[in-house]
């Protein structure tokens, strides 16, 4: 395959794996968490990740964010192979073009939710983080809460902050981790709607971490982790 | 990231970590280690400072020149080209009359000018005491008050002195180089000189001394030392103050390591708290640090970050700790003054950075490996909630040690005890993990070991063995210190105040003659006092060493280099002198014929001799050689007769030589001592009763700036309990949360925990009392020279305290445990 034909597909993509494993020695026992995994994801795309507790579903959006090595195999992110980099370029790469969303918020306690959305943009040198933050914080419909600390806020309030402080950047993507496990039905729901209303109005690409099916629905293709292999990439 | 944006997430961080006491625990302890360093930096500096000044008030002047002959006019015209105050006394013996009475008194002979440093205290005809820089104006007199009681004058009465008639003016209370005289036994009196020759008393063969005084900047009054050094006449000596008394020097040290030693215990405690509360720091921000990384912070960044936090840290905790140090050694001062003058000179302003630059080292020292953690903190663990590995890395311990001992020798000023307390220190914390270790493996639960009752306290202990064995080390480390503070405390302080006895001698004999002696030992014993040991005794010059000529150039040290010029006295003996140690090699074998010295250790340690070294001394001209086999540590402060170098007999042997000896006189025998020195005029008899009164009231005074000190021990222990019960109390809180949950009682709950806290301080108050004994001891003998020191009361002791202090510290989560609901308990964590 000529290297020029490569390139001008990758440009489309914005996430690839490809035969991605992942295994562990766990005193003195082989695991195998992860077996040559393929995946690749478009621009504006989403992809749902679902399977049973413990199937692997977490190690599985490490390593496609970069957060963790894999045994084997590479995954290419905005057509950059993420294992040739260091940890540090990674976390470059990372600064203004991938957002996270984790099941348990991850807030910072000591900033204010004005200040844990203004946190990504001062990180990236930008002169109007305050104004950029707040016009985000409405955006969640929190404009109104912006000087709570997080320990003041609900759940489903702090995950609305942990959107903003995601898309605030306008990610090329976005990696989200159970998003609404530790939300009750309607919050959950509501969060969901969120996410999606921004994700379409700012044609980021989501890998969506879940074992709620119906959710999973809502993405454009969805991948079932069973025994470490990933099965199908569509509907 | 732009510098700047991490320099404001550092500040607001810095700003609601403070708030939310997140910082708490690290600026405590940091605090109080600056203030510990501090307050005794300032106050050593202080007391350096203040000694010096009233060392030369001992001599009147900066150096004096000693005589039995007038002294060439070239001496007063090198002084005087130096750029040296100067001015002369000359001081005899002699007969003085008044109303029909004859009594002897010691004259002395003063120019203007006289006394270049120190003080004249007067009482005048109005009664009314005054002190300062004056000297009799010509045609008048000062008397002290023994020799008005004895003549029966008062003041204004005209005493007669050979062919001149002179008013006494004044009653003459003190005189800065009076206790230097050699003839201050006996009555005295002051005149101008202008008014000795009129005496006729100076005579060829008249037993004076000649003093030129000198004072001026220290280059200045070295380059004329050197330069009278070569040109001394025979019968004259320079005097320096500074080795005149080692009495002095030898208490001022102990006391200052007393100090730096329980500065330094402070200091300690406070870096092991220190390591806590970043450690729990750490541990605390570990998934935030993961945010961070996964929101694009390089692994510099992120240390930036945080190490910008801690700086700012150690910033306000060197200023606080400094204000505070200055407060605290304020109290040290006011507590020890009166012993080096009504006020000390004020601290070098330099030593003011001292508290930033400790603080700074501290924490960089402690903190640098965890800093290295936050940079290698990996993003994933965002996802996991995983406890934060221990930074595993040679650089902890190397750092953290480092940076103590370099505080510590700088403190104690010592090296080789700061290096012994840091040893000391490590073999305790690894006997103490190691015993901790043991119980834990010893208590190892097996399968299906019981999870209610008092014997799960001690099986829980053994579930989680290196939480336990962590807080048992933390906690054993603050109840030694809490121990050591309670008992062994007390005892060195009392057996060091005690080392200087009540019955110490306080008048020395010297120039005994060879011939005088059995007629000298007779007199004592026919007056019925104690028959005092006689000690011979020869002026020695140390020429060279190993065969190379001693030089003063060679040596750096300015003591050394003093020591080298001067000239040392000299004994042999047989045995070990009366409450000698040898500290090294072996003392010879009485009637041995081998050519041995002895050397004091400090001289030695000043100088870089050891032992097998060769040293060739100049005995009136006649050289002796002889190799040093042994060194002795010295009871300077017990004011008997000591030496620093002391020769086999057989060095010495058919060499002539005067004796010398020390007694004690009390105040009824006085009379008993006038009839000595009148039947033996030829012997020296010195009264040393002000400088032993004076070093007792500087230890006593000691004694108390260092229960100040110990004070600041006993918090910063606190401060450490309270750290490694934090940490406790976290750990314990979440199982008594589930097991209530699992439906335990409250009572059944209650038992285990306390079985465990029970458990917990038994054992941490055994290993501690173990140390506590082991330090007591070990400072006693090694540092202070006082006889082993082991008290086991100290076991139950520690047991108790320990079981009562985590029993009590642990109350909080006992209830918390079992008055809430269990659901708020597991929340809350």
């Amino acid at each position: 395959m000529a290297s020029s034909n490569m390139n001008e597909v990758d440009k489309t993509l914005v996430l690839e794996a490809r035969q991605l494993a992942k295994s562990v020695d766990f005193h003195g026992e082989h695991l195998v968490i992860l077996r040559e995994a393929d995946l690749s994801l478009a621009r504006g795309e989403s992809v749902a990740i679902v399977g049973a507790s413990g199937s692997g579903k977490s190690t599985l959006l490490s390593l496609l964010a970069g957060l963790d090595y894999p045994s084997n195999g590479d995954v290419f992110l905005l057509g950059q192979s993420l294992f040739d980099l260091s940890e540090d370029q990674r976390a470059r790469l990372r600064r203004d073009r991938v957002g996270f969303v984790f099941q348990n918020f991850q807030l910072l306690p000591q900033l204010t939710a004005l200040e844990n959305v203004m946190l990504p943009l001062e990180l990236a040198g930008r002169r109007d983080a305050r104004e950029g933050a707040t016009a985000m914080m409405e955006r969640v419909g929190l404009g109104h809460r912006l000087t709570h600390f997080p320990r003041h806020l609900s759940g489903g309030e702090q995950q609305r902050v942990a959107l903003a402080r995601a898309f605030v950047i306008q990610p090329r993507i976005l990696f989200a981790d159970e998003p609404t496990g530790n939300l009750d039905m309607s919050t959950g729901r509501q969060v969901i709607d969120l996410l999606f209303r921004l994700n379409e109005e700012e044609g980021t690409s989501l890998v969506l971490v879940t074992h709620d099916t119906e959710l999973a629905g809502r993405c454009d293709a969805i991948c079932r982790l069973v025994d470490g292999r990933l099965n199908g990439a569509g509907r | 990231m732009k510098r700047l944006a991490s320099f404001r997430l550092a500040l607001r961080l810095l700003g609601r970590e403070a708030g939310a006491g997140e910082l708490t625990l690290l600026m405590l302890a940091l605090v109080m280690a600056v203030t510990a360093i501090t307050s005794v930096a300032f106050f050593s500096d202080r007391v350096r400072s203040g000694l010096a000044q009233r060392a030369t008030w001992l001599l009147a002047a900066d150096m004096v020149v000693n005589a039995d002959q007038p002294l060439p006019d070239s001496f007063a015209a090198e002084a005087r080209r130096s750029g040296l105050q100067l001015t002369r006394s000359v001081t005899f013996p002699s007969m003085i009359l008044s109303g029909g009475k004859a009594v002897l008194s010691t004259y002395k002979a003063v120019e203007p000018g006289y006394p270049l440093r120190g003080e004249v205290t007067l009482v005048g005809a109005d009664g009314q005491e005054r002190t300062g820089r004056w000297r009799p104006e010509a045609g008048t007199v000062w008397a002290d008050s023994r020799l008005l009681d004895r003549l029966g004058a008062r003041l204004g009465d005209t005493v007669t002195l050979g062919g001149a008639r002179l008013t006494i003016a004044a009653r003459l209370v003190a005189e800065p180089d009076g206790a230097m005289d050699l003839y201050n036994f006996i009555p005295r009196l002051m005149l101008a000189s202008e008014d000795l020759a009129a005496t006729g008393l100076i005579q060829e063969g008249s037993r004076a001394r000649y003093r030129l005084m000198v004072a001026g900047t220290t280059p200045q009054v070295s380059r004329f030392s050197a330069w009278a050094r070569e040109r001394l006449p025979r019968g004259a000596r320079l005097e320096n103050v500074e080795e005149a008394r080692p009495e002095v020097r030898s208490a001022l040290q102990q006391g200052r390591r007393f100090l730096g030693l329980t500065a330094m215990l402070t200091v300690t405690l406070c870096a092991a708290a220190v390591m806590m509360a970043v450690r729990r720091y750490l541990s605390r921000h570990w998934q935030q640090l993961a945010v961070l990384r996964c929101m694009g912070l390089t692994a510099s960044e992120l240390g930036r970050v945080f190490f910008l936090v801690f700086l700012w840290v150690a910033l306000v905790a060197g200023v606080i700790g400094t204000a505070l140090g200055y407060g605290v050694q304020e109290g040290l001062a006011y507590l020890a003054t009166g012993w080096v003058g009504s006020d000390l000179p004020a601290p070098a302003w330099p030593l003011f950075a001292s508290g930033m630059v400790a603080a700074l080292v501290l924490l960089l020292g402690l903190t640098l490996p965890a800093m290295s953690a936050i940079r290698h903190v990996p993003p994933l663990a965002v996802l996991r909630d995983e406890i934060p590995a221990t930074p595993r890395s040679v650089l902890t311990p190397v750092l953290a040690v480092a940076s103590l001992l370099a505080l510590a020798s700088w403190l104690i000023g010592e090296v080789d005890i700061a290096l012994m307390m840091m040893a000391g220190l490590l073999v305790f914390l690894t006997v103490a993990i190691g015993l901790a270790w043991l119980v834990v493996k010893a208590v190892r639960p097996g399968p299906g070991c019981a999870t209610i009752g008092i014997r799960a306290g001690l099986a829980n202990l053994a579930r989680r063995p290196w939480l336990a064995i962590v807080q048992m080390a933390a906690l054993s480390v603050s109840l030694m210190a809490l121990l050591t503070l309670l008992v062994v405390r007390n005892d060195l302080v009392a057996a060091w105040q005690k080392s200087l006895p009540e019955e110490a001698p306080n008048t020395y004999a010297i120039n005994v003659q060879d011939v005088q002696r059995e007629a000298f030992t007779r007199f004592f014993k026919e007056a019925g006092q104690p028959v005092p040991t006689l000690s011979p005794a020869v002026r020695a010059r140390l020429m060279s060493v190993n065969d190379r000529p001693v030089r003063a150039t060679d040596y750096a040290e300015g003591a050394a280099r003093r020591l080298v010029e001067r000239e040392f006295n000299l004994s042999w003996r047989d045995s070990l002198p009366e409450g000698n140690r040898v500290t090294e090699g072996h003392w010879w074998n009485p009637g041995s014929r081998d050519a041995a010295f002895s050397v004091e250790e400090g001289l030695a340690r000043t100088l870089g001799l050891a032992v097998g070294d060769r040293l060739q001394f100049d005995v009136a001209g006649t050289p002796v050689d002889a190799r040093i086999t042994s060194l002795r540590a010295v009871p300077w402060e017990s004011f008997r007769v000591n030496f620093f170098v002391v020769a086999n007999p057989a060095v010495f042997s058919g060499m002539p030589a005067s004796l010398m000896t020390s007694f004690r006189v009390r105040e009824q025998d006085r009379p008993f001592v006038a009839r000595l020195i009148e039947q033996f005029p030829t012997v020296t008899v010195i009264d040393v009763n002000q400088i032993i009164v004076e070093v007792r009231r500087m230890v006593d005074r000691l004694a108390r700036a260092i229960e100040l000190m110990f004070g600041l021990s006993l918090l910063a222990g606190v401060l450490v309990s309270w750290a490694a019960l934090i940490t406790l109390r976290e750990s314990r809180m979440l199982n008594a949360g589930l097991m209530r949950t699992l439906g335990a009682s409250r009572g059944q709950i209650r038992t285990v925990l306390f079985a465990e806290l029970m458990w917990l301080g038994a054992l941490t108050g055994l290993i501690a009392a173990l140390g506590a004994m082991a330090l007591g001891a070990l400072a006693a003998r090694q540092l202070f020279n006082l006889p082993w020191y082991i008290d086991w009361r100290l076991v139950p002791m520690g047991v108790v305290i320990g079981m009562s202090v985590v029993t009590l510290a642990g109350w909080p989560i006992v209830r918390r445990v079992t008055r809430t609901a269990p659901v708020v308990v597991l929340r809350s964590l």
